[in-house]
């Protein structure tokens, strides 16, 4: 009989860096997602807006087209912060249909055939988790936000010129990081449904009441207390304010300003992803 | 009166492309009837047919002369402990089974009477106020029985209930199964292992890929396939003799030595005239001190019939 | 035991569930929350009224004489030490056509009064009056236009709406996330009557739930006006108000609920119906009469007793785009909801008896 020194030896060799291990769940969750008719339809459909945007802005910028049609149409057709404003307000609403698709089929089914100790019992931590699912979100969300947006800006500046460029260079960076603060809060909402009530379905529903809800939360309370500070509870306003002072557009007098409506998204950031760490645990729950 | 078979003419059942059960007749009648075959190969779904829970894309089922597209009369006089491990969110043992007797129309008093009995036939009273979903697979599988029983039917049901129980209860269980089949009622119940049901039921349906392979007593099924080889163990002293002899007979198709020096390994594709060229050969004066059948239990049966399917 | 038996049974045993469970917590926060803010703002108003009354009360006369394009100066020599006062810079944005030019930040100053009833806000620009808005601090028939608002806005477009889907999707689709609706059909009853009970505990729940947060949010609306205003308008029309308001709210449930019941039957996934439904009962209001008529709001909103005030500032396009459409009378509105509801189950009713329990695709 043979009789070996030691029975069991740990692998010693390379590893895979921890950005690539935190990559594999988006690849594997981007490819089924894609796969999704409903996801793919929604992606074309969320095309037009920023073509008929791009259409706006090789209008805007070709004075020769619209000769004739007095000082009003200049602008109408100038291309702005407002205009950018617009334009993120818009496709916004696809992102949220989308994330409210996509999204809770990120978590519920983890938790719900409670694969959770699955994941944890690799060397993955709780917050790679939840960052592995954020990338996931981010990734589908940014082609209809960041990317639309930024070509939209790229072409506008590669059209109008350096000294455009040089003037309104904050627009792009507003576009940015004003998508990216959306993507985040879209995805953190969606998300944290997703953990609150496990099902893949009624986390879609969650999603949208999220923010129908507070948005009518909000304005029974401004009409109540007849104050105008509870817009600021309304996620789409807050996040349109924060927009607005980003693309350096005018908020209205009596309505609650950017700051005001950013220190709200990061409270509201902050709550869902303390439910996020709470609920994300390897443990099964007995019912 | 409800006729006493359970009749499926000529069942299909597909989800979407996939096959379910194909071209199914059966005629089931009262006593233990095991249904046996891989996982997969439709066990559950004609089980899910008969209590209507899934309907069929083609043919007829009657459950004792009742539709299972009736559940109103159906379920008066069938219990199924279903497979599916969930009970109602939030019950203890005691209201799961408490529950379902509500919807028969039994008095309270009589509800909670038969609950407990049933509780108790499982053995699971000292458990029955504890949350369903806090209990092991063993004790889920106890109280799925118990609800199957408590209403006292005429056919009872049971998807795979001897998984996940322990060597006693399991035992107990079974004594549970006899006795209620001994009443002329039907006991239906599935598994993938043969061995585990051969012992105590009157018939075994063979079902893979969704189709009935073979039913009856495991002996009796055993004995129709005579296009396939017997294989006999023979305990001799002269076994290079007794090969050669055996090997003067058209009927051998393979004769190996067994390891070890056991005897022989004889495989032949007539049994009755191995028998007489048994006899021949002892009546000779050679010494055969055993013969023993190899392929007639279960597990070459199961993997004759079944085949990669295991 | 009979059908009806049967159907009570299964309504009773299914109400623990929809009542005490987890997520019904949330329906409730739905229901209640509007008399939260109705009873928030009676403490507000209380306490602003005192604390400004012991502060400074300005004549009503006085500020009578406030004018537009008076500087702040005079309106302070004229009317006094205000309740609040702030001024603000305002940073001045960026001139599409000269980006370089420099611009001074504009100066704007909010000062307020009040006359003992009302708030008056003022406004100025580079220290000129541009503005004068006043608001009673109570007015009851403000608060009851504002309770119809909220009623029709908020309760029925989104607490009941989201509060049924939550209810009613739970009791088909959410067993079969649950793995538990088979339990239910190897009970001894006619799908049908499963559905019909099902349905039944589903509307009493959601009916008892909205129909008292309906009441108590207009009880809270009244509560902290004139004992003589609110006893004699509870003389007259506030049994009837309170009454419609209520059988709106439970109206709602049926409707609603039998809508999702058969969502949840017929999809597998009844989200993808409910935003269809959505959106329907929120453009609702855009579209030509025959098509208003097609939609649960609109029926709801015909049995509400006091119509929903269009803002002052909304465009005039907009404002005729909005108006409702005529609205039905009672006995149609109740009738047709009844009917609508009757179709849908009986959609319901054909759908669960063709069901399968095959959770495997859940």
């Amino acid at each position: 009989m043979a009789v070996y020194r030691r029975g069991y030896q740990r692998y010693d060799g390379p590893t895979t860096s921890h950005f690539a291990r935190l990559m594999v769940m988006p690849r594997f969750s981007w490819e089924r997602i894609l796969g999704q008719r409903f996801v793919v339809i929604l992606l074309v459909v969320s095309l037009f807006w920023p073509m008929l945007c791009a259409g706006f802005i090789y209008l805007s910028n070709h004075s020769e087209l619209w000769q004739g049609f007095g000082g009003g149409i200049k602008k109408f057709l100038a291309i702005n912060g407002n205009f950018f404003s617009i334009f993120m307000n818009v496709q916004s609403t696809f992102a949220l249909i989308l994330a409210s698709v996509a999204g809770p089929g990120l978590i519920a089914p983890d938790l719900a055939n409670n694969a959770l100790p699955l994941y944890f019992s690799r060397p993955l931590t709780r917050w790679d988790y939840i960052l592995s699912r954020m990338i996931v979100l981010l990734g589908i969300l940014s082609l209809v936000t960041i990317l639309p947006g930024m070509l939209l800006f790229g072409m506008q500046a590669s059209i109008a010129g350096g000294d455009w460029f040089v003037h309104n260079w904050f627009l792009g960076t507003g576009i940015f990081i004003g998508f990216t603060l959306y993507i985040a809060m879209i995805s953190l909402v969606a998300m944290a449904s997703s953990a609150y009530v496990k099902w893949r379905v009624v986390a879609g529903a969650l999603v949208l009441a999220f923010f129908f809800l507070l948005a009518g939360a909000a304005e029974m309370v401004n009409s109540i207390f007849r104050v105008d500070w509870a817009s600021a509870l309304n996620p789409t306003y807050a996040i349109n304010a924060v927009w607005k002072g980003l693309l350096d557009v005018e908020i209205a007098d009596d309505k609650p300003g950017a700051w005001e409506c950013a220190t709200v998204i990061l409270g509201l950031s902050g709550g869902l992803l303390a439910l996020l760490a709470r609920k994300l645990r390897a443990v099964e729950v007995v019912k | 009166m409800s006729a006493p078979e359970i009749v499926f003419d000529n069942v299909s059942k597909f989800y979407g492309e996939v096959l379910g059960v194909n071209r199914v007749d059966l005629h089931i009648p009262p006593g233990i009837t095991s249904l046996v075959g891989p996982n997969g190969s439709g066990k559950t779904t004609l089980m899910n047919l008969m209590t209507g829970l899934i309907h069929p894309n083609a043919g007829v089922i009657q459950v004792r002369g009742i539709s299972p597209y009736a559940p109103e009369k159906l379920m008066r006089i069938l219990g199924y402990a279903t497979q599916y491990d969930a009970g109602p969110r939030g019950a203890t043992g005691y209201e799961f089974v408490h529950t379902g007797l509500v919807l028969f129309g039994f008095p309270k008093a009589e509800c909670e009477r038969r609950a407990w009995q049933a509780i108790e036939r499982v053995g699971l009273t000292a458990a029955a106020k504890r949350k369903v979903a806090g209990y092991s697979k063993g004790m889920r599988q106890r109280i799925r029985l118990a609800q199957a029983i408590a209403h006292d039917p005429e056919v009872l049901i049971l998807d795979e209930p001897l998984n996940g129980l322990d060597p006693l209860v399991r035992a107990e269980t079974i004594a549970l199964f006899r006795d209620y089949a001994a009443g002329g009622r039907h006991v239906i119940l599935s598994s993938h292992v043969l061995q585990e049901v051969d012992v105590f039921s009157d018939q075994v349906i063979l079902i893979a890929n969704g189709m009935i392979v073979a039913e009856g007593q495991i002996k009796s099924v055993r004995e129709e396939i005579h296009e396939h080889p017997s294989q006999f163990l023979l305990h001799c002293r002269d076994a290079s003799r007794v090969a050669s002899l055996l090997f003067a007979e058209p009927h051998i198709s393979e004769i190996k030595l067994a390891p070890e020096g056991a005897g022989l390994l004889v495989l032949t594709r007539n049994r009755e005239a191995f028998a007489a060229a048994l006899e021949r050969i002892a009546l000779s004066g050679i010494d055969i001190d055993g013969v023993i059948p190899t392929d007639e239990n279960v597990d070459a049966l199961y993997e004759y019939l079944i085949g990669g399917g295991k | 035991m009979t059908p009806y038996q049967q159907i009570w049974t299964i309504a009773r045993l299914e109400l623990g569930r929809v009542f005490f469970s987890k997520r019904s917590f949330w329906v409730y926060i739905l229901a209640i929350f509007p008399s939260i803010i109705f009873l928030g703002h009676a403490l507000e108003a209380g306490l602003k009224k005192r604390n400004w009354s012991a502060d400074r009360v300005t004549s009503a006369a006085t500020l009578n004489q406030v004018q537009t394009g008076m500087t702040d100066d005079q309106v302070l020599a004229l009317a006094g030490k205000p309740i609040s006062d702030v001024t603000r810079k305002r940073r001045i944005r960026r001139d599409d056509e000269d980006p370089d030019a420099e611009k001074q930040p504009e100066v704007r100053r909010y000062v307020m009064y009040f006359d003992g009833k009302k708030r008056v806000d003022l406004r100025f620009e580079d220290g000129k009056l541009v503005a004068r808005n006043t608001h009673e601090l109570m007015n009851f028939e403000d608060d009851r236009r504002v309770y119809a608002t909220m009623f029709q806005f908020f309760y029925l477009r989104l607490g009941i709406f989201f509060g049924c889907l939550g209810i009613f999707i739970n009791l088909f689709r959410g067993e079969m996330l649950d793995r538990s609706l088979h339990f239910w059909f190897l009970a001894p009853v006619k799908r049908e009557v499963l559905l019909l009970g099902k349905y039944l505990a589903g509307l009493i729940a959601a009916s008892l739930i909205f129909g008292t947060g309906a009441l108590l949010s207009f009880l809270a609306m009244a509560l902290p006006h004139d004992p003589t205003e609110v006893a004699a308008f509870w003389q007259t029309i506030g049994p009837g108000h309170a009454f419609w308001y209520v059988a709106a709210a439970g109206l709602g449930c049926v409707g609603y609920g039998s809508v999702f019941l058969a969502a949840g039957l017929l999809l597998r996934n009844p989200i993808l119906p409910a935003i269809v439904m959505l959106i329907w009962e929120s453009i609702n209001g855009f579209l030509p009469d025959v098509m208003q008529k097609l939609s649960v709001l609109h029926y709801l909103q015909s049995l509400c007793p006091v119509p929903v005030p269009l803002p002052n500032d909304m465009p005039a396009v907009l404002k005729m785009l909005l108006a409702p459409a005529a609205p039905s009378s009672i006995p149609v509105a109740v009738l047709g909801l009844l009917a609508v509801t009757a179709l849908v189950l009986f959609a319901a009713m054909q759908s669960v008896k063709r069901l399968e329990i095959n959770y495997g695709t859940e």
